[in-house]
């Protein structure tokens, strides 16, 4: 019997339901290798209940039935895998408003706010609230790791994610400094790789939408963007942008 | 005695939604078409950002219309700003539309929808049945994706559109690349042709649509100055910049996104009031298509598949067209257009897959965003959604149908609008 997966989309844009359907060389081969059981965005007759060898989650977390879904998703999935920034991080609903939340809640629906029952709790990470096996990050994700991920866990492997930064990805590729030759607020030198340094090479600079690298090097980052009269602040709010939540944990422990 | 039909939660649609309808006897006492996906707060995330950030921001409104979302953004700054683009940047823009138009389309209608007309619950038991006809789809599919990464850099969020212009023109190679894919793309839409003329076409609901669609300026059909709704078989005209007087934007207390009105009533925008309005426009195969599929004025709404495919068909001929065009005028790399930071503002709308997209700015003399709103398509047509979700249970009930069958017509019907739901809760204001 093919091996049973589920796709999941929480509170975002759809764009990891849609790189999904974009691998258009692939897709025949993946449903040639796996039973698609529950997946709302593709079928109308899905298999709730039975156990699932991965299911793929993008979105963020933003009220009580998303949480109730995520803990169902992964009660029943032997691998649960984060896709997207969203799911990884928070992502972009995640980023901090100008005002307080309450205030922006009625910025848009008006001084009586929105109706009766909403559900509005911050956007928070899946990892917040169950285990993840693999995280897949980007805004969207490339659908190469993508199918190099399902690749491998349907061989009982991990996939090994980028643990560098978008700057060494520039760098292998020749291409030629956005911060340091043409002082543009470049996020490379602390945001994940995986993108092949994708914004850099149309002359635009990283805004750091994979999320921020590991033990990236803030201070030093700060210094060259005030060498370049770049304001500062500038870093570390464009890699709010996408990862927020992330960035306050990481703030908090250190 | 009361009772309930539910559509719980709608399947193979972007986004979380569902319909609730309230009967009293025959008698529809409620209509709702819920929209539950959790509030993303766009609107209050822009302001204080910058011209420079705020389209790479609001692309993220939308996967699927990534890209118009970005090139709506862009042309709401410089009208602001009070930029012009080049005849090869506008081109190139529209270059993309045609891609977003051909992939969007694709998927909509032969994975989503199709699998409703011929009887299946989704597109992996259709590729079972009619593989050759899913492989088309993907190949259709993907030729849209290519032209949008080759000008947007990226099929999805795309990071190429800039004020002004690009941050990297295409090379003449990789324009020049997509011609033989698109020539393959004809076959294809010929190929779904085929397929389209075996598959019946349900009309359970006759209800007349209220059309509304930019009027498009020069040859590019998905941009303008003006929007146009056909009222009673009369044309008005309404300059973007009022757009505000056109959409009437008010809250529902069941939907986590805003209802539009346009004079009291609702309205629809997509692919059916495009060819409705603006159809003796095009020329080609998608004419003959839409001359042989298509009589307006057109009151079946699940039509508007239809109109997606006579568009698609559109979109590919179009885009052969725009690369004739821009390598005759000479095509070349160009630097975006310069422009000075002033408070200023400014609005747009283009026609992105699934209708009118509108967007406007204030910004500040530092070049911030003051404020932002946006309007998707999808918020504009839940009002008419709930009409003609209201006449298919009408109809139906008149018809003597089951309650089961009301449900499934009212999930084909909502189907129809391509509804991306997890756009219209991203409606701005701030």
């Amino acid at each position: 019997m093919k091996p049973k997966i589920g796709i999941y989309g929480l509170s975002g844009c759809w764009g990891e339901q849609i790189a999904i359907l974009n691998c258009e060389d692939q897709l025949l081969d993946i449903v040639g290798a796996v039973d698609i059981v529950d997946f709302l965005g593709g079928s109308s007759v899905n298999d709730t209940e039975s156990r699932l060898l991965i299911s793929f989650v993008e979105g963020s977390v933003a009220n009580a039935r998303e949480e109730a879904k995520l803990r169902q998703v992964r009660d029943r999935s032997d691998l649960l895998v984060a896709v997207g920034s969203c799911a990884c991080f928070g992502g972009i609903s995640a980023m901090d408003p100008p005002k307080s939340r309450p205030e922006a809640i009625r910025a848009v629906y008006g001084k009586n706010g929105p109706a009766k029952s909403w559900d509005i709790g911050p956007h928070r990470p899946l990892s917040d609230f169950v285990k993840v096996d693999l995280a897949i990050p980007g805004c969207p994700m490339e659908t190469t790791e993508f199918v190099r991920a399902v690749s491998a866990l349907l061989n009982g492997d991990v996939p090994l994610m980028p643990t560098y930064p978008v700057c060494l990805e520039c760098k292998m590729k020749e291409q030629e400094c956005l911060l340091v030759v043409r002082g543009l607020p470049c996020a490379g030198p602390v945001t994940l790789a995986g993108c092949g340094a994708r914004c850099p090479g149309y002359n635009i600079a990283c805004i750091g939408c994979r999320g921020p690298v590991d033990e990236a090097n803030m201070d030093s980052i700060e210094k060259i963007f005030q060498e370049k009269e770049l304001p500062k602040e500038q870093i570390k709010l464009k890699l709010r942008v996408f990862a927020a939540p992330v960035l306050d944990k990481t703030e908090h422990r250190g | 005695m009361t009772r309930t039909i539910t559509v719980e939660h709608l399947t193979r649609v972007e986004g979380h939604g569902g319909i609730t309808v309230v009967l009293d006897g025959n008698e529809i006492s409620k209509v709702d078409f819920d929209v539950f996906e959790g509030i993303r707060l766009f609107e209050g995330l822009v302001r204080g950002r910058t011209i420079e950030d705020v389209t790479q921001i609001c692309s993220r409104i939308c996967a699927i219309c990534s890209h118009g979302h970005s090139v709506s953004s862009l042309q709401a700054l410089e009208n602001a700003l009070g930029v012009t683009v080049t005849p090869q940047t506008r081109r190139l823009r529209d270059l993309a539309y045609q891609g977003a138009n051909i992939e969007s389309h694709a998927l909509h209608v032969f994975v989503l929808a199709l699998p409703d007309l011929m009887g299946h619950s989704s597109v992996i038991s259709l590729a079972g049945v009619v593989p050759d006809a899913v492989k088309m789809a993907l190949r259709l599919k993907k030729l849209g994706n290519t032209i949008q990464e080759i000008v947007g850099g990226r099929a999805i969020h795309p990071i190429n559109y800039v004020i002004g212009g690009f941050g990297r023109v295409p090379s003449t190679d990789e324009l020049l690349s997509l011609k033989p894919q698109i020539r393959e793309g004809l076959e294809d839409c010929k190929r779904a042709l085929e397929v389209l003329r075996t598959v019946p076409v349900p009309d359970f609901v006759n209800e007349p649509i209220r059309c509304a669609a930019v009027a498009p300026e020069d040859e590019a059909f998905f941009f303008g100055n003006f929007m146009e709704i056909l009222d009673g078989g009369k044309r008005k005209r309404i300059p973007v910049g009022d757009y505000r007087t056109f959409t009437n934007e008010h809250l529902v207390s069941y939907s986590h996104a805003k209802h539009s009105l346009y004079e009291g009533r609702s309205y629809m925008v997509g692919s059916l009031p495009r060819l409705t309005l603006n159809g003796d426009r095009i020329s080609g195969l998608a004419r003959q298509v839409m001359d042989e599929f298509l009589k307006f004025p057109c009151a079946n709404i699940v039509m508007n598949n239809i109109a997606q495919v006579v568009e698609m068909v559109y979109s590919v001929e179009h885009a052969l067209h725009l690369i004739d065009e821009m390598c005759e005028a000479g095509y070349g790399p160009e630097k975006p257009v310069p422009y000075e930071v002033h408070a200023c503002s400014g609005s747009a709308a283009t026609e992105v897959p699934r209708g009118t997209l509108f967007y406007s700015y204030e910004i500040d003399s530092k070049g911030l965003i003051a404020s932002a709103d946006v309007i998707t398509p999808t918020a504009q047509n839940l009002s008419n959604a709930e009409d003609q979700l209201r006449a298919t249970v009408k109809q139906g009930l008149g018809a003597g149908a089951s309650d089961s069958t009301i449900e499934q017509r009212l999930a084909i019907v909502a189907r129809a609008y391509d509804p991306c739901i997890s756009c219209s809760v991203h409606v701005m204001r701030v």
